[in-house]
């Protein structure tokens, strides 16, 4: 294909991008960004395919307002972007869902930011094998229209994720790191203020929110990610903060920034930088964000923190709960006139008191969903793999109501027995699955009433509790009392 | 109580600027009902389990841009809390650059204060994260048994590891604190002890304070007991105070705006 030179270099290009989407956060001034896209659309002699070339170029670059210098954005349109593949033609080679579902959150959306702006060229260009070359014109003919054109970038960052995922992450990867210093300087250029196109990216979002509700698809968004994964792209020791993407697909969302987690370390490495240029009044963004040196940090995230930090030091009682706070302070005065003998002191250790219950209770309180749900998902585990045993079962015999064959392990049997009672049962309540689902959840009742017991000696149990009878499934939901 | 009034009390009950930040959970019980209800052919359920998922996303973005907001707040005014005890120790210390008795004292007080209310705000940070938490499983649920589906267990899964849900950061600065108060409140004697459980009631009216007696206590009421109870659900809370807590929450002569 005449295109495939072309679109190694802006993929690579892409790659670039997207290191800096992270690292310097686009909120990108157009020209900066045309002119270095013109200058890769010139390195194409061919006349007929740098026209075509420059003819997509251009449409990034008008568009480019949709760079999701947020990454947020970014993210914004990836959650709901994976609904949309299915929209796309060339999706069907692409293992959409897969992708989506595996591949932790974080690592795409920088390709994808990346690769937005290269992307709306590049995939009509796409390099992967499994695109067909006829969809150039596919593309080309999507970008004309502005409904299309909506989507269309909301659609690319699935396909560039996939593809970035699929067989070229390896090679993405290794440009990645090659050419990651000319593009920080390049990112510097970019980071200016970000307020003009902020306000075209809003209004693009909401646009695109229309676009995006009635499609998205189940497999949307997990809107949290993880840190490895982005580490695994860019090699960043000192961040322990997770730069995590959040799919905010209101159109409230201000400009809808990657929020970062801040953890103590970083807060610490933020105030030294700041101390190091002179205070929290004389630091500014960009310097600080420099002095720090944290891979995924972007100068927007350091804009906020040094806001909030600035009022948290001038003003020591900060928004959050002022109003509360002076409503307190007279409280407090009033109730100190009428106690006689209880000093402040003792009004504050009561009150610690009582919200150091509170915490302990919480803490309580979600390790034991934490363990709810690790019971589920174990016995669910057990389940399917037992059904999948089950159905060998059926299939050798006609009959049903067979007792279980004889199982390997203790443990399988209840499951096996939960799963003949429940086609027994099949005519009682609804459907097969929420029957099962049922009698899966009632094992596990046992398993709460003794939070210590060893695993295998509480499905015994739901063993010989479902076995019992199992007809009276739903006056057993209330049995157990504590 | 049903889960539902109980959150609706929860949101009343606390901070006025967390208010909106809470689960829709109203809303989206009415939409499993509006779901379970239409006689679609398969194409609309997918559809509105699409749909489902979808709004569930958005209030998981809502909490996790929250709580990560509140969280980075609670970063700083730590840290400014510590430099500010160390402030006062050094100057008003005994051992400072002008120590003062008196200002010393002063100080202490204002700082203390500080830090009380301070940790009362994580707490209810973690609270609010274990509110919505408790809200998602009680939706989905309510979605599994109207729907016929399951979409419970990979979905509260996918929950468990978001950020919102992963308190692990918020607990770790109350412990801090809790170890900070320690040494700046003075050693507590017994007759102290006895008269601050008699003096008890009058002291509730405080913010913060106030919010977390209410938290403590409507736990302990969620948990009471349900008619749904199920494998998933919770024990009842055993909370050994339970009356003097309770007794914390008479006097409320100022509501909460």
């Amino acid at each position: 294909m005449e295109a495939r030179p072309a679109l190694s270099i802006q993929r690579s290009g892409a790659s670039q991008l997207s290191n800096h989407v992270v690292a310097g956060g686009l909120s990108s001034s157009l020209p900066a960004l045309s002119t270095h896209l013109e200058e890769t659309c010139q390195k194409f002699p061919n006349t007929q395919q740098a026209h075509a070339e420059r003819e997509l170029m251009t449409r990034p670059l008008a568009h480019a307002t949709l760079l999701p210098a947020n990454n947020g954005v970014v993210g914004h349109i990836f959650s709901s972007s994976s609904g949309f593949s299915s929209d796309i033609h060339y999706s069907s080679a692409l293992p959409n869902e897969q992708n989506s579902r595996n591949s932790p959150f974080i690592s795409q959306s920088p390709i994808n930011t990346a690769a937005l702006p290269l992307s709306q060229s590049s995939n009509s260009l796409l390099p992967q094998s499994t695109i067909p070359s006829h969809h150039n014109k596919e593309n080309s003919g999507s970008w004309c229209t502005d409904p299309d054109f909506l989507d269309f970038p909301v659609n690319t960052p699935v396909l560039s994720s996939q593809v970035e995922n699929g067989s070229c992450s390896g090679i993405m990867r290794s440009e990645d790191f090659g050419k990651q210093n000319d593009w920080q300087e390049w990112a510097d250029q970019l980071i200016t203020s970000d307020d003009a196109l902020t306000s075209n990216w809003n209004e693009l979002l909401v646009d695109s929110d229309m676009n995006l509700e009635p499609k998205t698809a189940y497999q949307v968004a997990k809107p949290c990610t993880t840190v490895p994964a982005q580490n695994q792209q860019l090699p960043s020791p000192s961040v322990e903060s997770h730069s995590v993407v959040i799919p905010s697909s209101s159109a409230n969302n201000a400009p809808a920034k990657p929020r970062m987690r801040w953890t103590p370390e970083l807060h610490e490495a933020f105030v030294e930088a700041v101390n190091q240029l002179g205070g929290s009044e004389r630091a500014t963004p960009k310097g600080v964000l420099k002095l720090m040196k944290v891979e995924g940090l972007t100068i927007y995230h350091v804009k906020s923190h040094l806001q909030k930090y600035r009022t948290a030091r001038y003003r020591p009682e900060p928004s959050e709960g002022s109003s509360e706070k002076k409503l307190t302070s007279m409280e407090e005065i009033s109730s100190l006139d009428l106690k006689a003998g209880m000093g402040i002191t003792e009004a504050l250790r009561l009150q610690m008191e009582v919200q150091k219950r509170l915490h302990e209770q919480l803490e309580i309180q979600r390790n034991l969903q934490l363990r709810i749900e690790e019971q589920g998902r174990y016995l669910q585990m057990m389940f399917e793999k037992q059904k999948s045993g089950l159905d060998k079962l059926k299939g050798s015999s006609s009959n049903p109501e067979n007792p279980p064959a004889p199982s390997d392990a203790t443990n399988e049997s209840p499951t096996k027995i939960e799963l003949e009672s429940s086609q027994r049962g099949n005519g009682n309540s609804g459907t097969g699955t929420v029957n099962a689902k049922s009698m899966l959840e009632r094992s596990p009742q046992e398993v709460c009433g003794e939070h210590t017991t060893p695993e295998t000696v509480d499905l015994e149990k739901a063993e010989t509790h479902v076995s019992e009878s199992s007809s009276q499934q739903p006056s057993k939901r209330p049995r157990i009392e504590e | 109580m049903k889960f539902g009034k109980w959150l609706k009390q929860q949101i009343e009950e606390t901070l006025p600027a967390w208010r909106d930040k809470f689960l829709s959970y109203k809303e989206l019980k009415k939409l499993v009902r509006l779901i379970s209800s239409a006689e679609s052919p398969e194409y609309g359920k997918v559809d509105a389990e699409a749909e489902f998922v979808y709004l569930l996303n958005n209030e998981i973005d809502k909490f996790n841009a929250f709580f990560m907001e509140q969280e980075e707040d609670f970063i700083i005014r730590h840290r400014e809390l510590q430099q500010g005890i160390e402030r006062v120790i050094d100057t008003w210390g005994p051992n400072g650059t002008k120590p003062s008795q008196a200002e010393y004292n002063d100080e202490m007080a204002k700082v203390r204060k500080d830090i009380v209310d301070f940790h009362g705000e994580m707490v209810l940070l973690v609270n609010y994260s274990n509110v919505n938490y408790t809200g998602l499983g009680k939706i989905l649920k309510k979605y599994d048994k109207w729907t016929g589906r399951l979409l419970r267990l990979p979905f509260i899964q996918k929950v468990l590891e978001q950020p919102f849900f992963v308190t692990d950061l918020v607990s770790k600065l109350v412990k801090e604190c809790e170890n900070t108060i320690d040494e700046v409140f003075p050693v507590e004697v017994e007759e102290e002890i006895v008269k601050v459980q008699r003096e008890a009631i009058k002291v509730a009216g405080k913010g913060v304070f106030r919010n977390t007696v209410t938290a403590l206590l409507s736990m302990q009421e969620i948990r009471r007991g349900s008619s749904t109870y199920g494998h998933f659900s919770l024990p009842p809370l055993d909370l050994p105070d339970s009356d003097l807590i309770h007794s914390f929450q008479l006097n409320s002569p100022i509501p909460t705006v």
